[in-house]
């Protein structure tokens, strides 16, 4: 299959989430999870069958969310709830919520008292991830939740099936990283948008048919040409962030984005799990030493943020000339770090602009200030 | 006996005198800045198209955001128990009243009697009043009327933002340039304002009789849109801007002469309590 | 001719000495070698308390409910941590003063701003840990900082492996705390600082529980000013002294001798989050009408703690004397710490859920008696913001009226006084159908 052919399938799924979920239902016969947060352990999801969708809006005013959650929950929060209340997720056998930011945990809470889901779970992600001690409390939080899937779905999870979930999830992983690599090249062969519509569709398909799919995607990308010019090579980073209008936008003005540190990009799926006996320990392991989201992103004994070195990284093996910062209305662990990622970025030579977002956006308005930041980092590139 | 209803809000002053309940005149002007002023003026109107000297009047109960601002007023009701009123008088079915004015959308939940059993108000921002309405057109370029009329021509629904009245106007300025249907752009804006005013009258519960009230209700382009929104039948009676003075003459036929001195001796209390 | 006796708390001049010399010893201490740190109000003082030597804490959230209170303070504070720090004008409103204090290089109390020797911050939601990391930031990065978690799961889910991870994080805290500070923790004064600790929040729960008396002996707006106590020091002997010793027996007498928070209290009202610091005098105005804010699970909970017993009742958790424990050491002293603080603080349960939060409230409105409730939409606070609008429902649910309105606990620039009083005046004389009773 042609890259844009493969491309076009995870942007159907994006679009068509619903279709593909109760499709999966009958052809699999295993149940459907909603989750509100990456922290979710889909390892242990696939090892039992179960297929994890992350739960994003709808790009609609939340208007049946507001007696639920007043204005100041984050917009794509009440999105998520308003979806769950117009019944689009009424095939779900269940839904999950973590030790979140608390925005989503609004979302989820208000879920389990109006939305007829049958099944739904805390489960407890300890915030503490830098100290051992979160390892060992997030390895019995694991135990709790296998047997509590077990019960659910009446049947015990193997070693053997956990070595699959864990596999499933970490082949996932590479794959979608090698694809990323390809968006080092001068001319990436796939925009910034398209790479985001394949993380999206990660999060909302079977793994197994999205790896199939990535690895016949890997194959394509060396020949595929794109008929444009790159322009500015430009980072997103952020809050939770499925907006494609304003991608597309962003990559018909002058930029393209070549990678991005969010929750729906790369902060996803950036790290892996390191196989181990003990596999829950090696889970856990995982979920504390991965990228954090920011309201993790605090250490025990020094106030360093991981997560800025990181972007710094990323950055600096992307070629990135600009970063975008997009922060969705309300979003308190994003505007904890913003003011203080800023500052480590320009000191690091690396401009940024940032753009507050809602369920839709100006896209209008936007561009017209995209292309102010696109002219100015060019500008700048003439005088270095 | 004949009272009078006097409606003070942000943008306009509503009058209604009323005889046994019929409305005898009814008049409608500007709030400006001297809101009292404007009160003083346009009662004057009311009496003289009623043909009316003051002593006339047994009663005159004033409501609205600025109502307590009618000096010559017997009392003053709030505007949501005013809208109950005059809901309940020309409608006894109703149960839910949204009212849309210039600067405050809220949602109403009534007894059977009248009374305010819940409210809720859009709180933060001008989406969801008329003021986004007004904007709206003014980036489309046509009166209200005409973005309204436009609007019952759309076929399409377009998502757009409903939270803030900036993004709003922002993203109908992209629509144009995208080059977007205008009639298509109105309903999306008729839309957005219906979703919202509604996610505020959900807050309440939607019961029937659903009535709306205020200037906004004029606007049929909205009240297709949020008919569309709450998938029920929405009743707007004549002249739905008079409905909350028609509230407050109703009042002041039983009688709520305590409830003004009252306000005004807490007002003064609080003012006092501010500045120590 | 008033509806019920009343006076004014004989303990109220005692608590005010006792918050103002908080802030004085906090400001001082380094004058007398004593050492300053930083923290939460969750954030298990009695742990730094035990330094040897003398030590004050300044806690973060009642510092910026402080600056909360004075809204010509507070916008300028928060103005300098938005225009020059450059955070965004929505997060938390404490946080805000709290930096912009900072930022001014001012102490609210006077002064400059105090520079800690240390930072012992817990973190539970998305901004505890980050609070303080961003302070010490602003501050120029050089304050050892240490943060645990206390997020380890609802109230009744704590077993073993739930308090050995944060018993453990509290070890880490210790040789942190030895390691900076090369001071050594005093077992003695750590045992009686959670013995203290018990103390502050069971008799405080304890005094709480008493509201459930017709006339209530406490009003919410006189409550604030008594909790305040445990937020700013629970492990200190004269805090722990005062809830159990002074408030609590005051209270019962008051119960006893049927004296009223409010004269003519006709209406009992259920609460919810801070109020709006800067205009409280809003209580005073419902008051007029005989309505009397007497229960809310922010009040009873940010330092009490309860637990449910076997009836399915709220009431106050056991103090150690009831449980008949006395403490052996170091390890029992922590366990004991951390399971009171993770069973016991209610206040924790809206972040596991609405389901928890609306059961909580549920038992508080029918066992506090409340006739209505009136919820502050608190935009300053997710935490304590947290399922409003289905406490709401749920309450609605009960046949209890219900009004909402929007506001921020110190941002003054977010609250609508004007227009908050119209919405007040409409639900007390439309909704509940109440008369003014009193000048």
């Amino acid at each position: 299959m042609e890259a844009s052919e493969i491309l076009k399938q995870f942007s159907d799924v994006w679009e068509l989430r619903h279709e593909y979920a109760k499709d999966w239902k009958q052809k699999r016969g295993g149940k459907v999870l909603g989750y509100f947060c990456t922290y979710a352990p889909e390892e242990v999801l696939y090892a039992a069958n179960v297929l994890p969708v992350r739960i994003l809006g709808g790009h609609e005013a939340p208007t049946l969310a507001t007696p639920h959650m007043f204005d100041m929950w984050c917009p794509f929060s009440r999105d998520c709830l308003n979806q769950g209340l117009q019944g689009k997720y009424d095939y779900l056998d269940g839904i999950m919520a973590t030790n979140s930011c608390l925005h989503p945990r609004q979302a989820f809470g208000a879920w389990t008292v109006h939305v007829p889901t049958p099944w739904n779970y805390w489960f407890v992600m300890p915030n503490a991830v830098r100290s051992p001690r979160a390892r060992k409390f997030l390895r019995g939080e694991l135990e709790e939740f296998k047997k509590a899937i077990e019960e659910w779905t009446g049947a015990k999870i193997t070693d053997k099936e956990l070595d699959e979930g864990i596999d499933i999830m970490n082949t996932n992983r590479r794959l979608m990283k090698q694809v990323y690599e390809f968006r080092k090249a001068d001319n990436p062969p796939i925009t910034g948008s398209e790479a985001m519509t394949m993380v999206w569709a990660s999060q909302l398909m079977d793994k197994r048919e999205h790896n199939d799919l990535l690895k016949q995607l890997v194959d394509a990308l060396p020949q595929r040409k794109l008929d444009r010019d790159t322009g500015v090579r430009l980072m997103i980073v952020g809050s939770e962030n499925d907006d494609r209008p304003f991608m597309e936008m962003v990559e018909t003005v002058g930029g393209t984005f070549v990678i991005d540190d969010h929750c729906t990009g790369s902060r996803y799926f950036w790290d892996e799990v390191t196989p181990d006996n003990d596999r829950l320990q090696a889970i856990a392991n995982r979920y504390c030493d991965r990228v954090p989201c920011p309201n993790k992103d605090w250490g025990m004994e020094d106030i360093s943020r991981k997560r800025f070195t990181h972007i710094l990284k990323l950055a600096q093996d992307y070629g990135v000339q600009g970063v975008i910062l997009v922060q969705q209305k309300f979003c308190d662990p994003h505007e904890l770090d913003i003011p203080s990622l800023r500052r480590y970025l320009e000191s690091n030579g690396i401009p940024c602009y940032f753009l507050e977002f809602e369920v839709t956006v100006p896209v209008g308005q936007f561009r017209i200030r995209v292309e102010a930041f696109l002219e100015q980092i060019q500008a700048e590139e003439l005088f270095v | 006996m004949i009272f009078a209803g006097i409606d003070v809000g942000g943008k306009n002053v509503h009058i209604v005198i009323t005889k046994d309940g019929t409305i005898l005149a009814k008049v409608e002007g500007p709030t400006g800045i001297n809101k009292a002023e404007a009160a003083e003026k346009l009662y004057e109107e009311a009496l003289k198209k009623a043909g009316l000297k003051r002593g006339d009047i047994s009663r005159v109960v004033a409501t609205g955001s600025s109502g307590s601002r009618v000096a010559f007023a017997d009392g003053v009701i709030p505007d949501a128990a005013a809208d109950a009123r005059g809901v309940i008088k020309l409608i006894p079915s109703a149960r839910t009243i949204i009212d849309v004015g210039a600067e405050e959308g809220r949602a109403i939940k009534i007894g059977p009697e009248g009374r305010v059993l819940d409210f809720a108000i859009n709180e933060r921002c001008a989406a969801g009043t008329g003021t986004f309405v007004d904007t709206m057109s003014r980036a489309l370029e046509v009166s209200v009327e005409e973005m309204a009329k436009l609007s019952l021509q759309s076929t399409r629904s377009i998502p757009m933002n409903a939270q803030c009245a900036v993004f709003g106007e922002s993203e109908v300025v992209s629509l144009i340039h995208q080059k977007t249907p205008k009639h298509d752009i109105a309903r999306a804006v008729h839309d957005a304002i219906a979703g919202r005013v509604s996610s505020v009258a959900r807050i309440v519960g939607l019961e029937k009789d659903v009535v709306m009230i205020g200037g906004v209700a004029k606007n049929t382009g909205f009240t297709e849109s949020l008919k569309r929104d709450i998938g029920m039948d929405v009743n707007v009676p004549d002249d739905p801007e008079f409905v909350s003075a028609l509230g407050a003459a109703t009042a002041a036929a039983t009688g709520v002469l305590e409830e003004k001195v009252e306000a005004k001796v807490v007002e003064k209390e609080m003012i006092e309590e501010g500045k120590s | 001719m008033a509806k019920y006796k009343t006076k004014g708390l004989d303990c109220w001049n005692r608590a005010k000495e006792l918050r103002a010399k908080y802030y004085k010893d906090y400001k001082e201490a380094h004058d007398r070698g004593a050492l300053r740190w930083e923290g939460g109000a969750w954030s298990f003082d009695a742990i730094p308390q035990a330094l040897e030597g003398e030590v004050h804490g300044l806690t973060e959230e009642p510092y910026g409910a402080s600056i909360g209170a004075n809204p010509e303070l507070q916008v300028r504070y928060q103005e300098a941590a938005e225009g020059k720090w450059g955070c965004a004008r929505d997060l938390c409103a404490y946080l805000r003063n709290y930096w912009g204090s900072i930022v001014l290089n001012e102490f609210a109390y006077g002064g400059e701003w105090p520079k800690a020797d240390f930072i012992f911050q817990n973190h539970i939601c998305c901004s505890h840990a980050k609070w303080l990391q961003v302070a010490a930031e602003i501050e120029g990065g050089n304050i050892p900082f240490f943060c645990f978690d206390v997020g380890a799961g609802a109230y009744d889910k704590i077993g073993e492996r739930q308090i050995n991870y944060v018993v453990e994080q509290l070890y880490d805290g210790i040789d942190f705390l030895e390691k900076v500070t090369k001071r050594k923790i005093d077992d003695e004064k750590l045992i009686q600082n959670v013995k203290n600790t018990y103390d502050s929040a069971c008799y405080w729960a304890k005094a709480c529980e008493l509201n459930q008396a017709i006339p209530a002996p406490l009003d919410e707006k006189t409550m604030f000013s008594l909790y305040v106590l445990g937020t700013l020091e629970k492990s200190h002997k004269d805090i722990a002294h005062f809830y159990k010793d002074e408030l609590y027996p005051e209270v019962k007498d008051r119960v006893a001798n049927k004296i009223a928070a409010v004269a003519d209290e006709q209406c009992r009202v259920l609460g919810d989050s801070q109020p709006p610091w800067g205009f409280l005098r809003i209580f005073r105005y419902l008051e007029k009408y005989g309505i009397v804010s007497i229960a809310s699970l922010y009040t009873f909970s940010l330092i009490g703690w309860w637990t449910i017993d076997k009836a399915g009742k709220l009431v106050p958790y056991p103090t150690l004397e009831e449980q008949g424990i006395t403490i052996k050491d170091r390890d029992h002293a922590l366990r004991l710490l951390a399971e009171g603080e993770l069973k016991g603080k209610l206040m924790w349960v809206p972040f596991y859920g609405a389901k928890y939060k609306n059961d909580i409230i549920t038992k508080i409105a029918k066992q506090w008696k409340c006739d209505a409730s009136i919820i502050h939409l608190n935009r300053g606070c997710e935490g304590t913001a947290q399922h409003q609008m289905e406490m709401k429902i749920a309450v609605q649910n009960l046949g209890l009226p219900v009004m909402t309105f929007e506001g921020n606990m110190a941002d003054e620039r977010e609250f609508d006084e004007g227009r908050t009083t119209r919405f007040i005046d409409l639900f007390v004389t439309e909704t509940l159908g109440l008369k003014k009773v009193a000048d």
